[in-house]
């Protein structure tokens, strides 16, 4: 009973991906026009058959820019998201996995790292980067940015649990059979951080999707014309009610749908590991 | 006096508004139970700074001191003309430099201290001295040596600058007089209002001035309201809700898509005043030391690419696109709202791509695959920068974009935070192009020397010239000295005229839009004419009344 | 064997001392194993036990524990040996097996997985070579080799299969000694006498020694050819299987036979006995 309707789950979450994917990469042919096409004389219109999900406040296809923004979120905050899980692992769950003076060297930098004083270091980031840079370039820094900055707090967490592990039985028996060091890192240690690394990245996801799009304030994200869920999100800032405009929520709900797909999709085999 | 306009403060507020809105559900229900009879209330978006009518320098506590100051002269908001105050009359001598007025008699403080001549000159003394840094007293220094006031008569008083001052008389409307003998110093006013109570963080309240002097045609004592509430609120989402809710009566400066939801439903409360003074601008960098490629600074620093980029533009597009028909397309440097000064003969700015081209076309410049190149080969790119936050600019930055891409140029748009911006605006001059605005509250072009001046600070293209490095700069400048010198309006309004003219044709700054005046006046105010200079809905406020309840 | 020679005969020659910082936990400890033979190895809770074990392997802390002595293995001092040179000896020459299976296993892990690090760490060859060797060990411990046994995790199996994967780990390289610290001791008594047959056995085929540590006399008895006593930190009694239990020479020795469980209720007199070592 439950593993059928979790079959279901299963298959519909892998519905919903599929097609998601699949329009966003037929982009080129299901829009009606590029991301940065400008209907001038039809400007924050509602739905339409010419434009699916309206136009927004410069005229743009909302569609069109949902597809296009899609390639480029679902393409590139789940990389920032692994990178800064692949650090959070690698630093947190090292050092723990080392223990002694390293726990403590890595848990210092992370204090440090989480006490820097981030805007100004971005602000920083910015300055250093030249002013023309094409609207691409600019959402992949930041995507790369997120990523090397998002690993502190999981790595704190990760570390205790990997100084938990290290001195379990099992290491213990691990390294009785001859297992060297880093294979018995990779082979025992990564594999049960498993759940903190997942949540690290599952969360890591929509709030990077979300700090692109506020990074735009600091000349950071992705740049006009191009779109991202970010920036089409930004769209709702300020809306008072849902019911003036529901269409452009629709960012919103696939960002939510996405991620709960994933999430559904990915967790099937943690659950008969648990 | 121009200022570049702060527009990207309320990014840190942004988040704060959601818990904004649930206080206010609380706050609407106390809101309620304390409403007094004649009562207004509007939202100051920023905590005011000072109460000191002197040191007077941000939006709030300008509010203020125009509710609560008495000046000696007016310039009536809606007219744009100068009337008399607690001055009945007034005279500026040939020269420029002497102004004396005749003062009303009769008239005392908030507080009751009489009101002479003695007080003006208290406070010109005030004004004027160096310690205070007075911003208001700015204005009026002309030249080094000290301001001489003679008080002929308790109400005749002669005041003696050092040197010629343009557009003398009128600068006074900034200057809220002083007691010079009342304990209760700058608290004690001569304005229709007085500051009773302050809660720094959440409100001003300001209650009718008893001994207020103007009355009203039918011999009514003004001001007609008992008291105005002025909230501390940053968030224009939680401004606009809470007037919605009726608690709040006037809205100054609406932005056009707030106007256009209010418009929406409620057509009788959104106003328009048509444009203001108020210009959105776009300008090449053109600084000689700026650490940006060669080849670029010389697109930049030649009138013809300036032209052409203008002439490439559709601002026709800009005001009805990113500010919904709540704009104008500048003509030039002067809003034609600025009734007085605005040069008449200037035309629409022209939009035509292919003029544009032709001109580009001329100086070497051509298109490949639809990219344009100069007469070097180098590809024609660069970026507009603009403040984050400010959803009208970043939108014209992406119309200009599209409009510049139809003629082969491939812009960047890059948001930067504020500081970020003026610092590489004044300080490193790493920019190519940016996109702000000019807040404009006077509307003597006087005040904007230091725009126009090459050798000042904020003459923002190319700033800090030790010599014009062109020769229309120079001739601007020669303009600009030359108004200073004389009072005679008639010669002023001739070199201002040319003034305008040199800008459209040089382009420096590519003026884009006048933004219009837009406001909100809830019905329960009576006697509200909403204008186009500030402050735009209570200019009149001793006239407006609320019904009691 | 051509040279063999009496001396040949002793696989493990141990005379150390180690304490943890201050802490000395083992002193002057002696320990012969010789090849081939299930050494005992008793001693109540915190005497020592684990610790020795831990030494042999090297898998002490080096900071922390401080071990001076030797431990001569197969013409080598295992105290000597650096890091890397101790890893190719576990799993392939000596051998572990801890006290409670279950928690030995990396729950997040297939058993497949588990016998292919195993495998692994000290072999190397084509995937189907690693098949084989996991078949071959299982089939020695009497486990199931086939696919769907070799996909489960851990948290799927019983106590007493998952003691006979470890074992199957712990012999798939045939080691010449294997140690099981309180191999049985979590287990039910069933279990625990089939994995002592299972001991047994294995020391008959592959000629393995085993240092078989318990606190519990008892269950050392059944299989172990010689009897090391361990108390407070020192070896104080060691002999045959028959020596010791016909005829205990330390007094902590005749306490411990004492203490063990009987089929007649202990008399009176055995009671008052250990009371009165007790409080002495
Ligand atoms: N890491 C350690 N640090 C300090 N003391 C320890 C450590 N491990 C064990 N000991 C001490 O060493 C003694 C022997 O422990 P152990 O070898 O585990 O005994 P057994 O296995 O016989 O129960 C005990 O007193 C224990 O407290
Ligand atoms: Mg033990």
């Amino acid at each position: 009973m439950r593993s059928e309707s979790m079959n279901l789950g299963r298959k519909l979450a892998c519905a919903v991906l599929v097609l998601v994917l699949a329009a966003s990469a037929a982009a080129n042919w299901l829009a009606p026009a590029g991301y940065a096409r400008q209907y001038r004389d039809a400007t924050g219109a509602p739905p339409s058959r010419a434009h699916w999900l309206g136009t927004d406040e410069i005229g743009r296809d909302r569609f069109a820019r949902v597809l296009y923004g899609t390639r480029i979120s679902l393409l590139l905050a789940p990389a920032a998201a692994f990178l800064s899980t692949l650090m959070a692992a690698f630093i947190g769950g090292l050092a723990g996995y080392l223990g002694g003076a390293w726990a403590r060297i890595a848990m210092a930098v992370t204090d440090l790292f989480l006490s820097l004083p981030w805007l100004f270091l971005l602000i920083t980031a910015r300055a250093l980067m030249p002013l023309n840079v094409s609207p691409l370039v600019s959402v992949l820094v930041t995507f790369l940015l997120l990523g090397l900055l998002g690993w502190t707090t999981a790595a704190r967490v990760l570390c205790t649990t990997a100084a938990s592990l290290r001195s379990s039985d099992f290491v213990r028996q691990a390294r009785a059979v001859g297992l060297p060091g880093q294979r018995l890192f990779w082979i025992h240690v990564v594999p049960n951080l498993k759940p903190v690394l997942y949540a690290q990245f599952w969360i890591s996801i929509p709030v990077f999707i979300l700090s692109e799009a506020n990074l735009g304030i600091l000349g950071l994200g992705v740049a006009e014309p191009m779109p991202s869920w970010g920036s089409l999100l930004k769209e709702l800032e300020g809306m008072v009610s849902v019911g003036e405009e529901p269409w452009k929520f629709v960012p919103l709900i696939l960002l939510v749908v996405v991620v709960t797909s994933f999430q559904l999709l990915l967790s099937r085999q943690e659950e008969i590991a648990a | 006096m121009k200022q570049h306009d702060r527009g990207s403060k309320q990014l840190a507020y942004r988040c704060g508004s959601a818990i904004a809105v649930a206080l206010i559900c609380l706050g609407s229900l106390l809101g309620q139970l304390s409403a007094q009879s004649g009562e207004l209330r509007f939202c100051l978006r920023a905590e005011p700074k000072t109460f000191n009518p002197l040191k007077v320098e941000e939006d709030s506590s300008g509010a203020i001191r125009y509710l609560t100051g008495g000046v000696l002269v007016r310039v009536n908001r809606q007219t744009q003309e100068l009337e008399p105050g607690l001055a009945q009359s007034w005279k500026v001598s040939k020269d420029g430099r002497q102004i004396s007025f005749r003062l009303r008699s009769g008239i005392s403080f908030s507080d009751g201290t009489p009101f002479t001549a003695e007080d003006v000159a208290f406070t010109v003394q005030q004004l004027m001295d160096p310690a205070l840094h007075s911003p208001t007293g700015d204005a009026f220094r002309s030249g080094t040596g000290n301001v001489e006031t003679k008080v002929i008569s308790p109400t005749q008083i002669s005041i003696r600058f050092p040197s010629q001052v343009a557009g003398l008389d009128r600068l006074f409307d900034q200057v809220a007089i002083l007691s010079q003998h009342s304990p209760k110093k700058e608290m004690a006013v001569l304005g229709p209002f007085m500051v009773a109570d302050y809660k720094p963080g959440s409100e001003v309240l300001l209650k009718r001035n008893p001994n207020y002097w103007k009355i009203d045609e039918q011999g009514r004592k003004l001001p007609y309201l008992d008291s105005i509430r002025l909230d501390i609120q940053p968030n224009r989402d939680v401004e606009m809700l809470r007037f919605k809710r009726g608690e709040l009566d006037l809205i100054n400066s609406l932005d056009s898509e707030y106007f256009d939801k209010l418009a929406a439903t409620s057509p009788q409360l959104a106003h328009d005043a048509g444009a203001s003074l108020d210009s959105e601008q776009l300008w090449f960098n053109e600084v000689a030391k700026s650490p940006i490629p060669g080849y670029k600074k010389n697109w930049f620093r030649s009138a013809n690419f300036r032209r052409a980029i203008s002439e490439a533009i559709n601002r026709e597009d800009l005001s009805r696109v990113v500010f919904r028909g709540h704009a104008q397309p500048a003509m030039g440097p002067f809003s034609p709202a600025n009734k007085f000064w605005f040069n008449p003969n200037l035309k629409p700015q022209t939009y035509s791509p292919d003029a544009a081209m032709k001109s580009l076309q001329s100086e070497g410049f051509r298109l490949e695959n639809g990219t344009l190149k100069d007469k070097d080969g180098n590809t024609v790119v660069f970026s507009i920068i603009t403040n984050a936050g400010n959803k009208s600019r970043e939108r014209m930055a992406v119309l200009i974009q599209d409009d510049l891409q139809k003629i082969g140029i491939h812009v960047n748009v890059v948001t930067l935070d504020f500081p970020s911006l003026i610092e590489r605006m004044t300080q490193s001059f790493d920019y190519e192009a940016i996109i702000l605005g000019l807040t404009n509250v006077d509307l003597d072009p006087n005040g904007e020397m230091n725009v126009w001046l090459s050798s000042s600070d904020s003459h923002q293209w190319n700033p800090q010239q030790k010599t014009p490095e062109t020769p229309w700069e120079a001739e601007i400048d020669r303009l600009m000295r030359a108004q200073a010198s004389t009072s005679d309006l008639k010669k002023r309004k001739e070199a201002f005229d040319r003034v305008q003219e040199i800008v459209v044709e040089q382009q420096p700054f590519i003026f884009l839009v006048n933004k219009n005046a837009l406001s909100a006046v809830s019905a329960n105010v009576h006697g509200a004419a909403p204008v186009i200079l500030s402050p735009q809905t209570f200019w009149n406020a001793e006239r407006l009344s609320v019904p009691a309840k | 064997m051509a040279f063999d020679t009496p001396q040949n005969d002793t696989l493990l020659s141990a005379h150390f001392s180690l304490r943890y910082a201050d802490k000395p936990v083992l002193r002057g400890v002696r320990l012969e194993i010789q090849r081939g033979e299930v050494m005992g190895l008793v001693g109540q809770s915190g005497s020592g036990k684990s610790t020795l074990a831990m030494t042999i392997l090297g898998l002490l802390e080096k900071k922390r524990a401080h071990a001076e002595g030797s431990i001569q293995f197969q013409d080598s001092d295992l105290l000597q040996l650096s890091e890397r040179e101790l890893r190719t000896l576990r799993g392939r020459s000596i051998s572990l097996v801890l006290q409670s299976p279950l928690s030995s296993l990396n729950p997040a892990l297939r058993i497949r997985t588990q016998l292919k690090e195993a495998w692994r760490a000290h072999a190397s060859g084509t995937n189907s070579d690693c098949g084989n060797a996991i078949r071959t060990c299982l089939e020695s411990v009497s486990l199931p080799t086939d696919d769907e046994f070799l996909r489960k995790y851990p948290s799927q199996m019983s106590v007493g299969q998952a003691q006979r994967v470890l074992i199957a780990m712990a012999v798939m390289h045939r080691p010449v000694l294997l140690i099981a610290d309180e191999a049985t001791s979590a287990l039910d008594v069933i279990t625990q006498s089939e994995i002592l047959a299972l001991f047994r056995a294995l020391n008959r085929s592959t000629g393995m020694a085993i240092l078989y540590i318990s606190h519990d006399l008892a269950s050392v008895a059944g299989i172990c050819d010689r009897i090391a006593i361990l108390h407070q930190g020192e070896v104080v009694e060691c002999g045959t299987t028959e020596q010791i239990f016909a005829n205990p020479q330390h007094e902590y020795t005749q306490r411990l036979m004492a203490a063990m469980p009987r089929i007649l209720p202990a008399g009176p007199s055995i009671q008052h006995k250990t009371q009165a070592a007790a409080t002495r």
